[in-house]
């Protein structure tokens, strides 16, 4: 570990943020979704920040009907929604080696990743700044686990080919929520 | 955890993502920078991100071998408290364990091994290198000398340092700069056994300190000071309401500033209080003694308070008075160590103490051979003079030290150092002895290696790695030794080894995974062992003889007493521990001299002016602090400071106090701490870096002190200290106001029922020792300004401890009393309506809300607050490379993820540490559940590290919460009540037993 990499621990940060009107876009993809065939160069005109592994969220979730916590783990018990680590990529895709070429080619990256010990640095869709901090768990407690549920900040993930921030996360956002539901509107609920 | 690396890597982002502990970037508008997510390999089991994980270990700051419960977020331990199993501080834990921490993530600590080479400078080299070269340069001194210098070990890396010493012929010694070895040794005189017993503070009703600083740093203070407030703190209806405790020495200590009544005998007359008061209790059969004490008799009588009275500078009717009360009693607890026992005669103070304590009946009862502590262990200064000499001689040709440094204790060992032709340290600190090895191999910090400690008799205390190295390059000295020696195994292997005896012994028929397994859960194993019975020894009587001080006056007497945060100089490179104001001098940074008024008068010095200390072995320069809680003619200074090396925050501060002590062992086999000075004053002057506003209270109503009786005559509801909160002629005003108060409230969710946090702080257990200070410093990333900014009043401390004096004029016995000052949460609160932009707000539970990231730096809050306990960043403190940096690189990595790091032009406070509160209701809320009083008494930080539990926090508005209880009582009292502020603190008037005549 290089003393760069030491003093990154306390740099700038904060809280992957789920929050948005109850509202708000639809659900789960129906029975019988397909995702899509993408190429790599159809994806310029996708929404969201290119990340190392063309990872497809409408595949995942959406046609494969993988609930969300199976891989965002502690989105139920902390603040922190947990990024599955390359072992849970590696749980399927030892068996699973993808369709059609591009396909193939994005799940032998999380192979290789998994061989060279080296996790792919995902770009961050979704953060608030460091002074909210924000308790995934508890909104979960209220909304459920489902797709639906989480949709409600994070829009129609399982007909997201790659991610995009759908909510703006600005306070007024989750004050709006907040008051809807006749919740604690108290600042020092986020912000200590 | 299979890849550390991976997992570390992982925790540079992701770890952030937990909440940032990292600073609030401008006022939070416009896009946040790309930020990254690196994925875990493979997940560990035992942490889950943005969850703390708790693992259980023991403190290694001093050799109390406190519990420790270390908290740990994705990797990191943020914050250390004390273990409720153990029952050595029963979940407590002081300054110096909360400072751990900054041990741990010290941006100092040396990184991997490191070779003197040809220039004569230490350079990096590879461990297998440094391991081969140890291995040959042992080999090669057998038969010329090879001694191993550790710290006060009582557990099994003692052990194997031992066997391998036995192994290449050298040997072991211990160096502990405060042994205590006249506690050892008067033992012996006095009951021929130099075992150190269990003290039971708790069953006292009537304790006397002769200088025995057992709240600091005497044995295991923070147990300790937790069984003196059980017997000490006011309970009203209860059958003994109170111990009385009074305190014998030159100096007023923190353990001294709860004394009820201070008797300042003259340095080194302490054995002879303690004899003639044994003499009066044996003379007026006013205890019933063992038997054998009759033969005492005869020589007492030579040591009858009117024959030793003028000596000891205290008049005879008074010790008469002491002695009786301390017989009436029935459960007197006498004890003897600090500046007593390091007096020259310190042996026969500590057996005269024994004897009085014999002669009242207390052995056996307060005091208890049996469970004794491990005080052994912490060798002599004898050992260490002699191994100084050998060293001169050139009898020594490989010198090893790890746990001590006594090159800054000892400088005649620093210089003999030069003649030793091999020199190794296994300090992960630059301290003055490793700066001077020729080989360092950086051991691991405690809490990132395995190993245990056996603090006293039954209790064997584990020690775990609660998180992987900060540096990798350093490895545990236990498994350096071990590969040095050709044997095989790591340390840890040794260590389950001599845990088999342990499960053999207290395995109670479990598998010896599953015993281990609990073991490491609960942090160790406590079991029980019975007292046994001692008899006074052949020596008691030729004791008393010795009892006398033997020192000739020069100008005065330099007193030198171990730092309460520093202790011998091992705690200067913490800057939580440098910033903590002493609790008795409140001064930061730097040593001082104590000298009492009359003295300054006579020698026309004033604060700060530097006077010059000269002892027949060495001189120090101090700067004066002048107090009436020393006696006339002695000087007392601190030890701590004077460091040459050890790193940024210890090299180059004020005096080294070490260097007026004699380097020769007295007859205990201890060192002197009480040496004659001449004292010139100097030119020069300082300007002290103090906390201290004023000395006195000026009858504000700060603080409130009732005597015994009356506290005994209290009844419900009578409140004494009762001020009309809302005259008559503002009701109106009130009225309007909380009309208006209501009609806010019906917006934004106001409405409706909620908590009201409060807190409940009782003076008659704060004893001042600060270490909710340090606790508040580690929850909430309280940044550490520097000996500059703390003389300008910029320190950060939300919460300070007040200490005040009451009498000590006009004849009248002089008292402290220490007050912890934190935000007061007022109902009514004066910083709120003056906050331009709604930073500084009322919640609907009841706190002063502080919105950092609303905040523009007005500062009218401040300038508004009665209680002036919201402080400002004037700086950036958490900008890496600053000028003004709190936490250089490692050391951010023990900030609090759960709490916002400030910024500069920010105002910051207490709020009662909300993040826990948030914590525990989304606990709560998970569960399905409504909070419980009993989990939020000790919620946050302050109350939780207290050794004495003084401060409760809960529900007022809950009428069965402990804290609505302990408001509701009729000593409590609000801080500045007629302001009409209505705090949600509520003090409890300090109670003090009468002193002088009045019993």
């Amino acid at each position: 570990m290089t003393k760069g990499e030491w003093c990154m621990w306390g740099g700038g940060i904060a809280v992957l943020l789920l929050a948005r009107p109850v509202a708000a876009q639809g659900g789960p993809a129906a029975p019988g979704f397909r995702a899509p065939v993408l190429s790599q160069s159809d994806t310029g005109k996708l929404k969201g920040p290119r990340q190392p592994i063309f990872f497809r969220h409408d595949i995942h979730a959406g046609q494969d009907r993988i609930p969300c916590m199976y891989c965002h783990y502690s989105a139920a018990i902390s603040s922190e929604p947990g990024i599955p680590s390359v072992q849970t990529c590696i749980g399927c895709h030892q068996i699973i080696n993808g369709t059609t070429d591009s396909h193939r080619a994005e799940i032998t990256k999380i192979r290789s990743a998994w061989r060279d010990r080296s996790p792919p640095e995902w770009i961050r869709v979704y953060a608030v700044p460091d002074f909210v901090h924000f308790p995934h768990m508890r909104h979960i407690k209220v909304l459920g686990t489902d797709a639906a549920s989480c949709a409600n900040c994070h829009g129609e993930v399982a007909k997201q080919p790659r991610i995009y921030q759908v909510a703006t996360l600005k306070m007024g956002w989750c004050v709006r929520c907040h008051v809807q539901r006749k919740v604690t509107q108290d600042c020092t609920a986020c912000h200590f | 955890m299979t890849d550390a690396m991976n997992r570390r890597r992982f925790l540079k982002i992701l770890g952030v993502t937990g909440g940032g502990a990292a600073a609030l970037s401008g006022c939070g508008i416009g896009p946040e920078p790309t930020q990254r997510l690196l994925p875990y390999l493979v997940a560990p089991d035992d942490q889950i991100p943005g969850v703390a994980t708790w693992y259980a270990t023991t403190c290694r700051e001093c050799a109390a071998g406190c519990g420790l419960r270390a908290r740990v977020r994705e990797g990191r331990a943020v914050k250390l408290e004390g273990n409720p199993d153990s029952p050595v501080n029963r979940g407590r834990l002081c300054a110096r364990g909360q400072a751990g921490l900054q041990g741990l993530y010290n941006p100092d600590r040396i990184t991997g091994p490191r070779l003197r080479g040809a220039n004569g400078q230490l350079a990096e080299t590879t461990w297998d290198k440094a391991i081969q070269l140890l291995a040959q340069k042992v080999a090669d001194a057998k038969g010329k000398g090879i001694v191993f210098v550790t710290g006060h070990e009582t557990g099994a890396f003692g052990d194997l340092v031992d066997e391998w010493m036995r192994a290449v012929g050298g040997r072991r010694i211990a160096f502990e700069s405060f042994a205590l070895e006249a506690l050892r040794e008067g033992n012996r005189l006095a009951f021929g056994t130099a075992a150190v017993p269990h003290y039971d503070f708790a069953a006292a009703k009537y304790i006397v300190s002769f200088g025995a600083d057992f709240m600091e740093t005497w044995l295991s203070p923070v147990e300790f000071q937790n069984a003196f407030t059980r017997a000490h703190a006011f309970a009203a209806g209860a059958d003994s309401s109170m111990a009385k405790y009074v305190y014998v020495g030159p100096r007023l200590s923190l353990t001294g500033l709860s004394a009820d009544e201070w008797i300042a005998a003259a340095p080194g007359t302490e054995g002879l209080l303690a004899l003639a008061m044994a003499q009066v209790i044996v003379s007026r059969r006013l205890a019933r003694s063992p038997a054998d004490a009759t033969r005492l008799g005869p020589s007492l009588a030579a040591h009858a308070p009117d024959k030793v009275a003028a000596q000891i500078g205290v008049d005879a009717k008074t010790i008469e008075r002491l002695a009786r009360e301390f017989a009436a009693s029935g459960g007197g607890l006498a004890v003897a160590g600090g500046v007593a026992a390091q007096a020259a005669n310190g042996v026969e103070i500590v057996a005269a103490v024994n004897l009085l304590n014999y002669v009242a009946g207390a052995v056996g009862r307060t005091v208890q051979f049996g469970p004794d502590l491990a005080q052994d262990a912490a060798g002599s200064y004898r050992q260490l003079a002699a191994l100084r000499g050998d060293m001169a001689g050139g009898k020594v040709a490989v010198l090893l030290v790890h746990g001590a440094n006594p090159a800054h204790a000892d400088a005649a060992f620093a210089q003999a150092l030069g003649k030793v032709l091999f020199k190794v340290s296994f300090s992960s600190d630059p301290d003055e002895t490793a700066r001077a090895a020729d080989l360092v191999l950086p051991d691991l910090h405690p809490l990132e290696q395995w190993n245990d400690a056996r603090p006293r008799a039954g209790v064997y205390a584990l020690q775990q790695p609660v998180m992987a190295p900060v540096f990798p390059g350093t490895m545990h000295a236990g498994d350096a030794i071990l590969r040095a020696a050709g044997r095989t195994g790591t340390f840890k292997d040794y260590l389950q080894t001599a845990w088999r005896d342990v499960h053999r012994r207290h395995g109670g028929g479990k598998s010896f995974e599953e015993f281990w397994t609990a073991a490491l859960a609960h942090g160790g194993v406590y079991t029980e062992i019975a007292t046994r019975s001692v008899r006074l020894g052949p020596g008691a009587i030729a004791a008393m003889g010795e009892a006398a001080p033997p020192f000739a006056e020069g100008d005065a007497t330099a007193v030198v007493f171990p730092h309460p945060a520093l202790h011998d100089g091992r705690g200067a490179n913490k800057p939580w521990l440098q910033e903590l104001p002493d609790p008795v001098s409140k001064i930061t940074w730097h040593g001082w001299a104590e000298v009492h008024p009359e003295t300054a008068g006579k020698w026309g010095v004033v604060n700060g002016d530097v006077v010059l200390l000269k002892s027949e072995a060495g001189e120090v320069r101090a700067p004066v602090w002048i107090t009436p809680t020393v006696r006339p003619r002695v000087v007392a200074v601190p030890t701590g400071q004077g460091h040459v090396a050890y790193g940024r925050y210890a090299a180059g501060r004020s005096f080294n106090a070490f260097d007026l002590l004699p380097g020769e062992p007295n007859r205990a086999g201890g060192r002197t701490f009480v040496v004659a000075v001449k004292v010139t004053k100097t030119a020069e002057h300082v300007f002290l870096a103090t906390t201290e506003g004023n000395a006195r209270e000026h009858g504000h109503g700060i603080v409130n002190v009732l005597p015994l009786a009356q506290a005994q005559r209290l009844r419900p509801g009578k409140h004494v200290f009762e001020a009309e909160e809302t005259p008559a002629y503002a009701r109106g005003a009130e009225e309007g106001w909380a009309e208006a108060q209501r009609e806010m409230a019906a917006l934004g969710g106001y409405a409706g029922t909620h908590p009201r946090w409060a807190m409940a702080i009782d003076l008659s257990r704060c004893t001042g020792c600060s270490a909710c200070v340090t606790a508040c410093y580690a929850e909430n990333n309280l940044a550490t300004v520097g000996e500059e900014l703390v003389r300008r009043h910029r320190e950060m401390s939300w919460i300070r401890i007040e200490r005040y004096f009451t009498g000590g004029k006009d004849g009248e016995s002089l008292h402290a009393v220490t007050t912890p000052m934190l935000c007061q949460q007022c109902g009514n609160a004066p910083c709120e309506p003056v906050c331009p932009v709604f930073a500084a707000y009322h919640t609907p539970d009841g706190l002063n809300g502080q919105i950092y990231n609303r905040c523009i730096g007005t500062r009218y809050c401040s300038n508004n607050c009665p209680y002036k306990v919201r402080y400002f960043n004037w700086f950036n403190y958490a900008e890496p490379g600053g000028e003004f940096e709190a936490w250089p690189e490692p050391l951010q990595l023990l900030l609090n993820p759960d709490v916002t790091v400030r910024e500069k032009g920010v105002m910051e406070k207490c709020t009662f540490c909300v993040q826990r509160i948030r914590g525990k209701q989304n606990e709560a809320r998970l569960a399905d559940r409504r909070l419980d009083d009993a989990e939020l008494q000790f919620l946050p930080a302050c109350a939780q590290g207290c050794p004495s539990e003084a401060i409760v926090f809960g529900d007022l508005n809950d009428p069965r919460s402990r804290v609505r209880q302990l408001s509701d009582n009729p000593r409590g009292y609000h801080v500045l009540a007629g302001l009409n502020t209505r705090p949600a603190i509520a003090y409890l008037a300090k109670v003090t037993a009468p002193s002088g005549g009045a019993a």
